[in-house]
């Protein structure tokens, strides 16, 4: 299949920038420039999915992925405010950065062990692929898509999977609600003693407010 | 000539470089929101390594496409659920890195 150069030049660049703001990701200390590391690490992808004729999904990953998703993590980064070292530092004490370190490296072991292996895996079993190179005219496009999804919406089983993502969604929010409802134990606990109505309770007979003499009969 | 660059071995080299890279994030980093965000990366790979078999092999319908529109579906409302019980862990804990948080309900000493 023949590829222009500036094809293959922009596959190598968006790439190599996909990793580096990926590992950037993973390696930067403050959370706020991780997470902006992130989405400069969306914007090469998007442009890859164009590359690879995927233009409605280039533009879902820049408007809904970098656009909404990251926006609420850097919303809930600057409500919680970690300072910029302090997110990742161990706890105190010599053993645990070194337990930390020592984490790290037995990640960076066992990862980079997995991807060894299976990276020639990979090209071998993808390499001898029968590529079949896509024919459908308007790939990719929204009109495309829409039709692959909406069309025959009795009988199309994507229509129904479809409309099923709102109902996951919906059952998020409502996650989403009763987390930020609940409080802690401790205090929800301290409430409900606080506010329990104490004239509606039975008085019971205790050893300090019984008459002397009298008998409790306490089940 | 140039060796063939834009091919489905290399995209899938680099999803699969982009999901160890994500799961090296998630074993190295303390803070849940770094966490969170390793997991974004892996879900990254993910889409697209999908997004690449549906080019190369399957150009006659995007299936995997829609794929990609389930799948941050998914990854929006994960993010929503654990950002916000990751609030709720910082009003209880004042702390959000997961040695201090992690103690499979039991109180601490």
């Amino acid at each position: 299949m023949p590829v222009s150069p500036l094809v293959e030049f922009t596959f190598a660049l968006s790439a190599v920038v996909i990793l580096i703001s990926s590992l950037a990701v993973v390696l930067i200390k403050n959370p706020v420039r991780a997470t902006l590391m992130l989405i400069l690490s969306f914007l090469p992808t998007s442009l890859l999915y164009l590359l690879l004729q995927a233009s409605f999904v280039a533009v879902l990953q820049i408007l809904v992925y970098a656009g909404a998703i990251m926006m609420l993590f850097t919303f809930v980064i600057m409500m919680i405010n970690p300072s910029p070292n302090e997110g990742d530092a161990p706890m105190a004490g010599n053993e645990s950065a070194w337990s930390g370190l020592r984490g790290a490296l037995v990640g960076l072991v066992v990862i980079g062990a997995a991807g060894i292996l299976i990276i020639p895996l990979v090209y071998h079993a993808a390499g001898d692929v029968a590529v079949q190179p896509v024919s459908k005219p308007g790939f990719g496009g929204l009109d495309s898509i829409a039709r692959l999804l909406f069309e025959d919406p009795a009988n199309n089983p994507l229509t129904v999977s479809f409309e099923l993502i709102s109902f996951l969604i919906l059952v998020g929010v409502i996650a989403a609600l009763n987390f930020s409802r609940r409080k802690g134990a401790e205090a929800l606990r301290e409430e409900s003693i606080r506010n329990r109505p104490t004239e509606a309770l039975p008085v019971v007979p205790s050893r300090e407010t019984a008459a002397p003499g009298a008998v409790l009969d306490r089940k | 000539m140039m060796p063939h660059l834009f091919t489905l071995p290399n995209c899938l080299a680099l999803s699969l470089l982009l999901v160890l890279i994500g799961a090296f994030g998630v074993f190295r980093r303390h803070s849940l929101i770094m966490i969170l965000l390793s997991v974004e990366v892996m879900l990254n790979g993910a889409n697209l390594s999908l997004v690449a078999f549906n080019y190369f092999r399957w150009g006659t319908s995007e299936t995997s496409h829609y794929l990609y529109m389930l799948a941050i579906g998914v990854a929006a409302v994960e993010a929503a659920v654990g950002l916000s019980m990751i609030i709720v862990l910082f009003k209880n804990y004042n702390d959000i890195t997961r040695d201090r948080v992690a103690r499979l309900g039991e109180r601490a000493a």
